[in-house]
């Protein structure tokens, strides 16, 4: 055995630990979550899980702030474990979205008034309407498991936008989704709605990660590598056969959009906003999509600004065709949920328009918009939980008449809500559409800019035909209440709106540290 | 490259030449007495329930989860091979990962040990 | 010169010798094991055993399986014709092909070339055993689900959720020769035994391979898929004639094949045991090795016969935590200590072996003693939904006899005495006071 003193060591690779320590923190959180789902009594659970997930968030908040605070030699990002992972500046403005998004839908998601016992069954698998499947519905502990799957969803997220090489990124893309899968088929009410749209979710992502491993095995075949910098190389060096690139690319990007329900790839958006516990679909809704057009951008940026003549006319059609598909069939929609849905497909047509531009002002603008649509995103569904009937939430556009005689607060915050979303003035809503609109016409996107002008004036208009719907309506005699809320779901609420404000009145601060760098790689 | 495959694949010939010789002479070289009763599924002599299939077509839900979690640790397996290999050239950087590893799925499996998954009843 | 550079340039007729070779030698293993181990558990029931055909009732196993070739072929009217026909195909082949992979003696000459009695030596080859034991999971898989009839797919399902239960088991104890070996081809892994096997260095290891190689094969006391008490045949119930047949070559090879990887990674192979090469240095040569590895095999191959005749069946559930709670934490625990062991050793403090030896005792101690502790009460899920409609009808366990209705006595003037004492005593015995 002396001969194995001899063997040279294999050199691990380079870890900036401090660079990756949010990530970290919040997966080596969600192991010590899963841990307490093993080993805690029923009744400790809820109150362990929320405290760790705080502190998780606080944790995970404070290394971020020491690190991007430091303003060392690596300001302007730095790229560790062997290139797999960048952390530069938008990807610090990614994780900090998607840390303060998903502390607003943890907020949600722990919430126990608004529903006695919160939003989430215990046995998903049970079949719906049986007698096991209505007692559980009276239940009233807390199912917790939650917690532990949308840390490791978020942890994925994190991963998935710095991720600088395709492995990475497909990895990081299956650790987001597959918790999110199931907590789509855990609603308490409408559970056959809700298993569908897990069903519904899990097909299609399959598909989706099908398409994305495909893409990534052409451009392998392509380039040799799966690194995004090397993809660039080879790009700029062509004397290979371009079908490999294109096909790859095509299927790759494939992958993306539909992770960003951008039209035509969005099938799935409806039902599954329609389907999943409302806390989940705020999740979704905000962070799914932030994570997702921070991988398109880093993908389109860093990997084929190059070929970008190619491709551009592309995505071109498929942000118009995103746009049109959400204003248009936003119209014909008669429950809420759905319509938000549409309409964010729409807005997933904005960002693709920022994310093509492929400029500074692109980059920034499409970050900023990002962050204001998340915050706006979160407290809709927030204030969708509250209103309620018996049987659940009262979804159905036709409930909510006359809902601002009953609730003026409530109604106030929505129709503020819903014109951020339509992108009035003095909402975030506004600024994030005027970034990126003005980003893509300095860019030559012109043409696109007027029909994303012409979209977003038809979908105002469903936005607005819910105000009026609320203020001029006579409210129906057995219509739903509005439940008031406990002090986790006020909280979101409350931040989501004063956000979707201050961002509208002085986005300065945020547009400038949307623009701090590029990305490194 | 694929040279050393070579000689699986004579075994794998003529092992598939031989059973695949068995089961299709096995019909001509037996007797042939047709009768009715011969061709049922075999219930231990009482009438062949209607649907073979068991409780409906549903299987109890105890052999999916095992399945799940046989890919969980195949897959373990599989990151732990190479691991082994190389093991002492990484050093203490593998111990230390490969220690981390470990955990994690140790973590699930206590998960679900808890929970009752490994039980059957 | 490597064992896979001494193959390579093997000419085609060799590989042919070789590969007709080694499956004569399965055949064969077969034949001889059916009836070895019908004379053995004879033996330890104190009855003769076959002794009719044959010197002393050797060719019993022959004459059954030319018998088996001359009896019908049915084919249930409710099975998938092509499935059914083709799942013991699949569950022969890779019987057979697993055993290419294993060294079975040293370097010698067949007609002047230079060659090892090895079919192939792949840098994998461990996984190649693996691999071909899971693609006959899945003729087993099919065979069931192909027949139409319910105990044949019971039989499948367990059978499946066994083996993949002891297969995980079975790779994890593998990891620890692996690391020692650092390599996964055959070969070297015998090589590497040369000092010491590596049965000494990784007890545990060992115990857990031997352990998860009967649940791998479905042997008893683990053969729950083909309990005759429960499932009739288990997965075979419909088969008939040469179809049976295969499934049952490929279950006894299964057997060689496990057994034969058992001396391979632990029992140093074709080597030389006990030191005897130093006596004679013809014992060390390449066809004596043939001798030891057969003998070392066989050795295998015998406790499973013994426990065949020592242990009952075991319950299900029994089974599952066995694999699942017991092997599956010992062998990653294990791992994690083997890995611990080497990078210290590597730091160059203290002796390796030593240490693995002690800390092999210890460990098996431990478990010896986790066995003797009583099982914890699992608590009582206040919110648990009993689930009716997926499982069985199950009569409540605390079944009581239920009181028997108060009988009006016939009230019939003229009856004789007797009958009515003996009707009443009747009563009074079934416990309805």
């Amino acid at each position: 055995m002396t001969f194995l003193a001899q063997v040279e060591l294999i050199k691990p690779p380079e870890i900036e630990y401090s660079a990756i320590a949010p990530v970290l923190i919040v997966l080596g959180a969600a192991c010590v979550s899963v841990l307490f789902e093993a080993f805690l009594p029923k009744h400790q659970r809820w109150a362990a899980q929320v405290v760790l997930t705080m502190l998780t968030f606080i944790g995970a908040g404070t290394a971020l702030g020491l690190y991007a605070g430091a303003e060392t030699t690596t300001a302007q990002g730095i790229t560790t474990l062997s290139g797999a992972v960048a952390v530069d500046r938008p990807v610090i403005f990614l994780w900090v979205t998607l840390l303060l998004l998903g502390f607003g839908s943890i907020l949600l998601i722990a919430d126990r008034s608004v529903e006695p016992g919160g939003a989430f069954v215990a046995d998903a698998a049970v079949r719906p309407g049986t007698v096991q499947d209505r007692a559980q519905a009276t239940r009233t502990g807390m199912q917790t498991e939650v917690f532990p799957l949308t840390l490791f969803a978020l942890a994925g997220m994190m991963v998935f936008v710095a991720a600088n090489d395709l492995l990475t990124m497909f990895i990081a893309l299956e650790v987001l989704s597959l918790p999110l899968y199931l907590m789509c088929g855990l609603a308490r009410r409408r559970r056959l709605l809700s298993q569908e749209a897990a069903v519904k979710y899990f097909l299609l992502g399959a598909f989706a990660s099908a398409f994305f491993l495909y893409g990534l095995a052409l451009l392998y075949g392509y380039a040799g590598s799966v690194k995004l910098a090397d993809i660039a190389t080879a790009t700029a060096g062509s004397d290979k056969s371009d079908t490999l690139l294109f096909a790859g690319f095509g299927l790759l990007v494939v992958g993306l959009l539909f992770k960003a329900s951008v039209g035509p790839f969005h099938a799935w958006t409806p039902d599954v906003y329609q389907g999943a516990p409302t806390p989940i679909t705020a999740f979704m809704a905000a962070c799914t999509k932030v994570a997702a057009f921070g991988g398109i951008l880093r993908v389109l940026t860093v990997a084929f600004e190059r070929t970008n003549w190619e491709w551009r006319g592309v995505l071109w059609g498929v942000a118009v065709a995103s746009m049109v598909i959400g204003a248009v069939l936003g119209l014909t929609q008669t429950d809420v949920k759905r319509m938000v849905a549409y309409s964010s497909v729409a807005h997933a047509g904005f960002l693709l328009i920022g994310s093509i531009s492929l400029t500074e002002q692109g980059l920034s603008g499409t970050l900023f918009y990002l962050l204001a649509y998340g915050f706006t995103t979160i407290a809709v569904f927030g204030v969708i939980s509250l209103v309620r009937n018996a049987d659940g939430e009262a979804t159905h556009l036709s409930q909510w008449a006359g809902l601002a005689k009953r609730s003026p607060v409530l109604a106030g915050v929505f129709t503020f809500l819903l014109l951020a979303l339509a992108g009035i003035p003095l909402t975030s809503g506004f600024v994030g559409k005027f970034v990126v609109f003005a980003a893509a016409i300095q860019d030559g996107l012109a043409p696109l800019v007027v029909v994303a002008l012409v979209a977003s004036a038809v979908a105002a208009f469903f936005y607005l035909r819910v105000i009026v719907l609320m203020y001029f309506s006579e409210p129906a005699p057995d219509g739903p209440t509005v439940t008031v809320p406990g002090a986790f779901t006020t909280i979101a609420i409350t931040v989501g709106a004063a956000v979707t404000l201050v961002l509208g009145v002085w986005p300065s601060f945020a547009l400038d540290w949307a623009g701090a760098g590029g990305f490194i790689f | 490259m694929l040279q050393p495959y070579l000689p699986l694949v004579f075994m794998f010939l003529l092992a598939g030449a031989f059973a695949l010789f068995s089961v299709t002479a096995a019909p001509y070289i037996g007797p042939r007495r047709y009768n009715r009763a011969k061709l049922d599924a075999y219930e231990c002599g009482i009438e062949p329930s209607p649907a073979p299939i068991v409780g409906g077509g549903r299987m109890p839900v105890a052999y999916y989860l095992t399945a799940m979690l046989f890919i969980l640790f195949d897959i373990e397996m599989v990151f732990l091979y190479p691991f082994a290999v190389s093991a002492d050239k990484l050093g203490l950087f593998g111990l230390v990962e490969i220690a981390l590893f470990v955990a994690t799925v140790g973590f699930a499996y206590a998960y679900v040990w808890r929970r009752g998954g490994l039980d059957w009843n | 010169m490597t064992t896979a550079e001494l193959l390579a340039d093997d000419p085609i007729w060799l590989i042919l010798i070789k590969v007709v070779g080694i499956f004569a030698f399965l055949v064969v293993m077969t034949l001889f094991m059916i009836n070895w181990e019908r004379k053995v558990v004879a033996r330890m029931q104190q009855r003769p055993g076959p002794n009719r055909v044959g010197p002393n009732g050797w060719l019993q196993s022959l004459a059954d399986g030319l018998k088996l070739a001359f009896k019908e072929d049915i084919r249930p009217v409710l099975a998938d014709k092509w499935v059914f026909f083709l799942a013991p195909v699949i569950s022969c082949i890779p019987a057979f092909v697993a055993f290419s992979v294993i060294p079975i003696g040293g370097e010698v000459s067949i007609f002047g070339e230079r060659t090892a009695l090895q079919l192939v030596d792949l840098p994998v080859g461990v996984l190649v055993v693996l691999a071909c034991s899971s693609v006959g999971v899945y003729g087993i898989v099919l065979s069931g689900w192909a027949s139409g009839s319910p105990y044949p797919l019971l039989g499948a399902l367990r059978s499946a959720a066994q083996v993949i239960s002891y297969e995980i088991a079975m790779g994890l104890s593998i990891v620890g020769v692996v690391m020692f070996s650092h390599s996964m081809s055959t070969s070297d892994i015998v090589k590497a035994q040369g000092n010491l096997w590596f049965v000494v260095l990784l007890f545990p290891s060992f115990a857990i391979y031997v352990i998860s190689m009967v649940g791998e094969t479905n042997r008893a006391p683990f053969d729950l898929p083909e309990a005759e008490s429960e499932l009739v045949g288990g997965f075979h119930t419909e088969y008939s004639s040469l179809k049976f047949a295969l499934f049952f070559l490929a279950e006894y090879v299964n057997m060689v094949t496990v057994s034969a990887l058992a001396s391979t990674l632990f029992l140093g192979g074709y080597q030389t045991p006990f030191g005897l090469g130093s006596l004679w240095s013809g014992f060390d040569n390449g066809w004596f090795g043939l001798v030891w590895f057969v003998a070392k095999t066989l050795f295998f191959l015998f406790v499973f016969i013994w426990l065949r005749g020592t242990l009952p069946r075991m319950r299900y559930d029994q089974f599952m935590r066995l694999g699942w709670k017991v092997l599956v934490p010992i062998s990653l625990v294990w791992i994690v200590a083997v890995a611990l062991v080497r990078a210290l050793n590597n730091s160059g403090e203290f002796s390796q072996q030593q240490f693995l030896i002690i800390l092999g005792v210890v460990l098996g101690v431990l478990v010896l003693l986790s066995l003797l502790l009583p099982d914890r009460k699992v608590e009582e899920d206040p919110n648990a939904v009993p689930i009716t409609g997926g499982g069985f009808p199950v009569p409540p366990l605390d079944l009581e006899v239920p009181k028997a209705p108060t009988r009006r006595t016939p009230v019939v003037a003229n009856l004789p005495k007797e009958p009515v004492a003996v009707t009443a005593s009747k009563e009074a015995s079934d416990g309805d006071v």
